[in-house]
This record gives C-alpha cells, sequence and structure tokens, in this order.
C-alpha cells in the first residue's frame, strides 16, 4: 500500500503478539491526512520503538526502544540500542570485580534521576557507600537488603522489588536459579515495569531471561585503564552471539598516577 | 442614655425624584433595651468554672506537660462533661454538676483524691491550685494566685479578681516593668485605667484578658475528648492450625476497624492481633504501618505477610483485634493533570511495610557516608526506619576521598601471600597504581598505617590491597572495584 523506503531488503514485520492496528494505524493516518508523505521517518520510528514488535531479519543496534547504556559500542550491539526498560538480565561474570557493576553505572545515574530507588539484594561484600558519592550515585535512594538467610526470603524480596514500580533497578547475586523461578522473576519485571539484574559467575544456558551478557576482562597487563570485552549470549530479538570491547576505567583519577613496581 | 422614639424615620437619602417614585420609610422596630450594667449571662443560669492550677507542670518539657495533663483531664471528667486544656491548667464546667454531688465542697473532695494520686504516678508533687467562678480566665486567674476560692455569681468578680497581683496574668517581663511603673500593682488598679489606652500600650492580648475574666467577652475553650478505643475479639468453634484460614475472620474484623474508623474520621498505624491458644500465651501479630491507614486490603495483606512467616505453637481458639495507636485522617490530595501523581511514593512504603513485616527491620538498610580517613569507618548502614523520621530532603552525601574507592568492601582484611616477590591473592596481582598513604585512628589504639595501591588479578578482577607500614608489613586485600 505505502512505498516504504528501507535501505535494506527486509521481510516484513513478523508479529509477536504485538498491537500492531492500535499502535500504528493512528499516525499513519494522521500521517495522511497532513499535506505531506508518509515519510520514512515516521514508518521507521514506528518500527523501531516498539519493543513488542519483532522483525525476522532485525539486527541488534536498530530501534531506540532501549535505555541507553551509556557506552555506545554497547548500544550497538543490543537490541533496541540499549538495555531493555523492564525484564530480567543476567550478567555473567567469572569474578567479581570484572567491571560489572561499572557496566550499568550510567543506568543507575538515570534511574536515580527519575526519582526511583536502586535496591541491592544480599549483596557478596559490603556495599561501600563512598564509592558510590564518587560515581556520582545519589545514596539518598539505595536500599540494602542484607540477608544471611535462607533463599526463600531472597526470592520473595526479588520478587516483590520487581513489582514495585518505585524500584527502577533491582541487582541481585545468586549464582544458579532453576528456570521456573527465573520465569517467575521476569514475570514480575514486566508487570512491575522494573529492570532486575542477576549476577552470577555461571552462564547457564536454556535460561528464560530475555537477555544474557557475558563480561571478561580483556585488558593487556600493566595497563592502568582497564578494557572489558561484553559478550552478548542472548538477547531477545537478535541471534548470533556478539561482542564488543569497552573501556571501562577504573575512575577518572587512577589514570593520573602510573604503576609503582613493588619492592617488598 | 436617650432612648430613640420607635416611630421616628431614619433620614432619607437625598435620591433623585425619579418619575414621581416615592420612598417609603418603613417604621423602624425598636432596638432591645440593652442595659450596661447586668450582664446577659445574669438571666439565665449562668456557668461556674472550676479551674484546677498545676504549677508543677511549668518545669516540664511541651510534650511531657501534654501527656500530664491529658491524663489529669481523665480524671477531672469524673466531675463533669466539659473539661477543657489550658496552661498547665485545666478548668471544668461544674454548675450542671453541683447538685448532683452536693455543692462545691463535695466536688472538691471527690476529686482531690484522684488527682492527687495521678500526680503522684507521674512523679510530680501534689499540690495544685483551684477555683471557681462564671468564668473561665476568672477562675485561672484565682487559681494561680492561689487563692482557692470560690465566687458564684459574675457581680462579684470585679471585687474578686481586684485584689490579685498583676503577676498572675503573666505577661511578657518588659509589660510587667511597665506596668510596676505606671504604679500598677493589683488588678482593680489596672480596672481604673482607660481601656482604649491599654490596648495602645500593652495590645490588645491583655485588653481581651481582663474582659474574658470579667464575662464581657466570650471564652472559646479546646475541650478534652476522651481517647478512640478499639477492640475486638472472635472465637472460633474450633482450633485452626492452618493460619491461612484466619484470614476471612481476621477480614471480618478489619472490616469492623475500617467502619470505626470511618466514622471517626482515624487512621491506625499500629495495631495487633492476638491469635489465643487453649492453656497458653497468645501469640501476638503487630502490625506496625509507615503511613497511617485504614484500608482493609491493605491490612489484610500485611497480615498475610506476617502470617507467610509465622508458626503457631498450638491450635489458635480466637482472635483478637486492638488498635495501639491512632491518627487523624489526611487525605491525600487530588493532583492536577500533567502532575506527578503523589502514589508512587505509598507503594513504595506498602513494599517497606512488607519487607519489614516479612524479614524484620535489621536487614533493610541505607546507605551513608562519614567523614572518615580509616576505610572501613567512611560507610555507615543505616535501618530504613531511621532515616524515614527524619527529614525528607536530607543533604547529599559527600565525597570521602578524591581517590579511587572500590564498591565492594571486605568485611575484614585478607591476607595476601608473597611468593618470589609477587603477590597472589587467587592468582597472581599487578599493582596499578598507588600508593595512597593512610595514617589515622593512632588515638584509638588501633594504629592504621596503610599504603593503599589499586591492583589488577591476572583473572581480570580489580582490586583494592594495601600493605601494613608498621608491624609485619603484611600485604592485604581490602575491597574490588566492580
Amino acid at each position: 500500500m505505502f512505498n516504504v523506503p528501507v535501505s535494506a531488503p527486509r521481510a516484513l514485520g513478523t508479529l509477536a503478539d504485538a498491537p500492531l492496528n492500535s499502535a500504528a494505524s493512528n499516525p499513519l493516518t494522521s500521517g495522511l491526512t497532513a499535506d505531506q508523505q508518509p515519510g520514512q521517518t515516521s514508518i521507521d520510528q514506528l518500527l523501531q520503538g516498539n519493543p513488542a514488535l519483532w522483525r525476522g531479519c532485525d539486527l541488534a543496534g536498530h530501534g531506540d526502544h532501549g535505555q541507553s547504556t551509556g557506552f555506545a559500542e554497547l548500544d550497538d550491539i543490543l537490541p533496541g540500542r540499549g538495555w531493555p526498560r523492564n525484564g530480567l538480565m543476567e550478567v555473567v561474570a567469572p569474578h567479581w570485580g570484572s567491571g560489572e557493576l561499572q557496566l550499568l553505572l550510567p543506568l543507575m545515574r538515570s534511574v536515580i534521576a527519575r526519582g526511583q530507588w536502586l535496591l541491592w539484594v544480599s549483596p557478596p561484600y559490603l556495599l561501600y557507600a563512598p564509592a558510590l558519592v564518587q560515581a556520582g550515585i545519589d545514596i539518598r535512594q539505595v536500599l540494602v537488603v542484607d540477608l544471611e538467610t535462607t533463599c526463600r526470603d531472597a526470592l520473595w524480596t526479588l520478587e516483590k522489588a520487581l513489582q514495585t514500580r518505585n524500584c527502577g533497578l533491582v541487582l541481585a547475586w545468586q549464582n544458579w536459579l532453576p528456570g521456573k523461578v527465573l520465569r517467575r522473576l521476569q514475570l514480575a519485571a514486566t508487570a512491575g515495569d522494573t529492570l532486575g539484574v542477576l549476577f552470577k559467575h555461571h552462564d547457564s544456558k536454556h535460561s528464560p531471561s530475555p537477555l544474557r551478557l557475558q563480561i571478561k576482562d580483556s585488558s593487556p597487563e600493566d595497563r592502568p585503564c582497564s578494557e572489558s570485552e561484553v559478550t552478548l549470549i542472548k538477547a531477545r530479538g537478535n541471534f548470533s552471539a556478539r561482542s564488543a570491547r569497552l573501556p571501562l576505567p577504573l575512575s577518572p583519577f587512577c589514570a593520573h598516577s602510573s604503576a609503582n613496581a613493588i619492592s617488598a | 442614655m436617650e432612648k430613640s422614639d420607635p416611630s421616628a424615620q431614619l433620614p432619607l437619602p437625598s435620591l433623585p425624584d425619579r418619575n414621581g417614585a416615592q420612598v417609603i420609610a418603613l417604621p423602624r422596630t425598636a432596638p432591645a433595651p440593652q442595659s450596661r450594667t447586668q450582664p446577659a449571662s445574669s438571666r439565665k443560669r449562668f456557668a461556674l468554672w472550676y479551674a484546677l492550677y498545676f504549677p508543677q507542670l511549668e518545669t516540664l518539657a511541651e510534650k511531657p506537660r501534654q501527656e500530664a495533663l491529658q491524663q489529669l483531664a481523665g480524671q477531672a471528667q469524673n466531675i463533669s462533661a466539659t473539661v477543657s486544656y489550658h496552661d498547665c491548667a485545666l478548668v471544668a464546667e461544674i454548675r450542671s454538676s453541683l447538685k448532683y454531688f452536693g455543692g462545691l465542697q463535695a466536688i472538691h473532695e471527690s476529686l482531690q483524691a484522684p488527682l492527687q494520686q495521678c500526680l503522684a504516678e507521674l512523679q510530680l508533687s501534689s499540690e495544685y491550685g483551684y477555683a471557681a467562678t462564671p468564668t473561665v480566665t476568672g477562675s485561672l486567674l484565682l487559681a494561680r494566685a492561689g487563692h482557692n476560692s470560690a465566687v458564684y455569681r459574675p457581680d462579684n468578680l470585679r471585687s474578686a479578681l481586684g485584689h490579685l497581683p498583676y503577676e498572675v496574668l503573666h505577661l511578657h517581663r518588659e509589660q510587667n516593668r511597665r506596668l510596676y511603673n505606671m504604679g500598677v500593682r493589683q488588678l482593680k488598679d489596672l480596672w481604673r485605667l482607660p481601656m482604649e489606652g491599654l490596648r495602645k500600650r500593652f495590645g490588645s492580648e491583655l485588653v481581651s484578658l481582663l474582659n474574658k475574666a470579667l464575662g464581657k467577652a466570650p471564652e472559646p475553650t479546646r475541650n478534652y475528648l476522651p481517647p478512640p478505643a478499639f477492640h475486638t475479639s472472635y472465637d472460633l468453634p474450633y482450633g485452626v492450625e492452618n493460619l491461612d484460614r484466619l484470614l476471612p475472620v481476621a477480614d471480618e474484623m478489619l472490616a469492623q476497624l475500617n467502619d470505626f474508623l470511618r466514622r471517626r474520621d482515624l487512621v491506625t498505624d499500629l495495631l495487633q492481633f492476638k491469635l489465643l491458644h487453649e492453656n497458653r500465651e497468645a501469640t501476638v501479630v503487630r502490625l506496625g504501618l509507615r503511613q497511617a491507614s485504614r484500608s482493609r486490603e491493605h491490612l489484610l495483606l500485611l497480615l498475610q505477610t506476617h502470617f507467610a512467616s509465622l508458626t503457631v505453637p498450638a491450635p489458635v481458639s480466637g482472635l483478637q483485634l486492638n488498635v495501639l495507636q491512632f491518627d487523624a485522617h489526611a487525605p491525600d490530595s487530588e493532583t492536577l493533570p500533567g502532575q506527578q501523581a503523589n502514589h508512587t511514593n505509598s507503594n513504595l512504603d506498602l513494599f517497606m511495610e512488607q519487607l519489614h513485616a516479612r524479614l524484620g527491620v535489621q536487614p533493610v538498610r541505607t546507605l551513608d557516608t562519614v567523614a572518615e580517613h580509616c576505610p572501613e569507618y567512611a560507610c555507615q548502614l543505616n535501618e530504613y526506619d531511621a532515616q524515614a523520621e527524619r527529614e525528607q530532603q536530607l543533604p547529599h552525601a559527600q565525597a570521602v576521598s578524591d581517590r579511587p574507592r572500590p564498591v565492594w568492601l571486605l568485611p575484614k582484611p585478607q591476607l595476601l601471600t608473597l611468593r618470589n616477590n609477587r603477590l597472589y591473592y587467587r592468582k597472581a596481582i599487578t599493582l596499578l597504581s598507588g600508593p595512597e598513604r593512610i595514617e589515622t585512628r593512632w588515638w584509638s589504639g588501633e594504629d592504621v598505617q596503610r599504603d593503599y595501591y589499586v591492583a589488577r588479578e591476572a583473572s581480570g578482577s580489580r582490586l583494592w590491597v594495601f600493605r601494613e607500614r608498621g608491624g609485619e608489613r603484611n600485604w592485604y586485600l581490602h575491597g574490588l572495584f566492580a
């Protein structure tokens, strides 16, 4: 019907329970009633701005339904050009301290700026407030749930937090969770429009989380500013595993002083 | 006084004569004869106010004073239906109860013992001043002066109050000095002065006080209301072990509570369920609310959360509900379109209440920084409750240091091994930057002398290590940059 100018040959939109009619018809007709032609931009916006619409040969890095990660290299490999707005995300890091939190710092800042809370559920070590202040995070909106007790309580807290709209980002450290639990958390996160991040050491295949990525330090030795490699294991709307190299400086200050040799 | 003729006409306004319209003057109704010598109250039965003045309350702070007055008012309610609060004093209307008790003396005697007992419970001295006059302020002034007398007729007020020293007015110090310099020693000296001049020099408050004392001005009072109380119970026909089956009963009780609160325009933020057992002490479930509420669904949800983590030692044979704390109902203000709705905060409150109900207060913490050089003391975990108590606008936390700090801090520094001039944690460690020297806390016995380095483990973890400057000069791992 419309002559849709697209740059690459693409398959027509495949619907994944997307309310295409309601979402698409109004702007289209309004575009027609105006004296201008249905422009390329409006249709592109329609197609790319809808996270529920999945296009068969769409590659990650298109669309704009995500929230920017703050790293251009990472935006390029993520579907929707950014972190998902809600849902569950798994970050696999072989060791804590590989830059997995630094990856999320821009997101944390934007969550705080939105006036939402940041919840840390049973972190592996003491969360150190001065570091968060240095990173520009307003710690008045940070809440730590420190559980020495059962995994059950932690999961209950996770689910409740994900269902609450006040929590913009929920971070949890759980090494192994069955798929049933993950699916339940994913549902809670969608219901509460919250992004939940699970940190784990090992990747589990067949996990139902819509986004799984692995972070690994890839910087050469003796370099003060390290570089990390982020590999997308799974992302909804993406087929092949893709990876990006990100510079993750320790902090703006560490570049000043060079390494000193040990004199023991 | 010139009496106007009732049939006299008002002076007509000088209207232009239009179309020959006539202005018809209506006969003026006669004004009610008003005499200044007789107060209006003398025609009806005037009230008699019994004032109790407690000088020992003057030394107390504002809050305990209010609480003490509240308790004393409860006793004073035995002699009168109208008890009002005043500064360190209570005033009760007793004209209506004079006949029942059989005179003022009987009233005084019946009140004395419970009041003194109440004062003894509050650990206050037991003497108090009292007086009864037809005006509230008059009684108060007499009681403050310690005259302990009664004046039955308003006509006698002027002479009875006239002998009081001017200090009983509890004026400002400067005003007291000026009154003294004017030659005023007693209240009757004041009555000789022109009211307009007094108003000019001392403000209208003093004049209205004097007018109130003589019954020339109305005296609105804040009356004592007995505190609300809610208590209900339900006996189960048989013992119940599954707590979920108590929920319908609890829902019914909460509906009653909701009804009670709605009628009185109250909300509650602390209530208590008692699960009764046969031959055993009852299990108590306390529901504390972050924001006072009377919503049945909200309370039931909280109770359900409590029940989920509760085990009862025996079957439950009955249920009791008490409200421990009431609050006035303050409905949310409506938001205008385009404005951010305020319900987000109540969502968070509900979430926090659920967290506290399930996990307890301890594990839910907020963070704060402390201006302290020693790294392990620079971070503080506070209970969320304490933060809610404080003002909403906390100051923004200050950066403690401008050197890199790790996100994760180890609860206790971990000793690193040194082999062949290389440091090992799990794998070999390379130092990236440093040292940052921290020397502090020598005054507290634990002398902290450390050189901090940023390091990198061969596996990719970025570490924060330090070396002691004294003693063994050991290397420790203290944190991780995540």
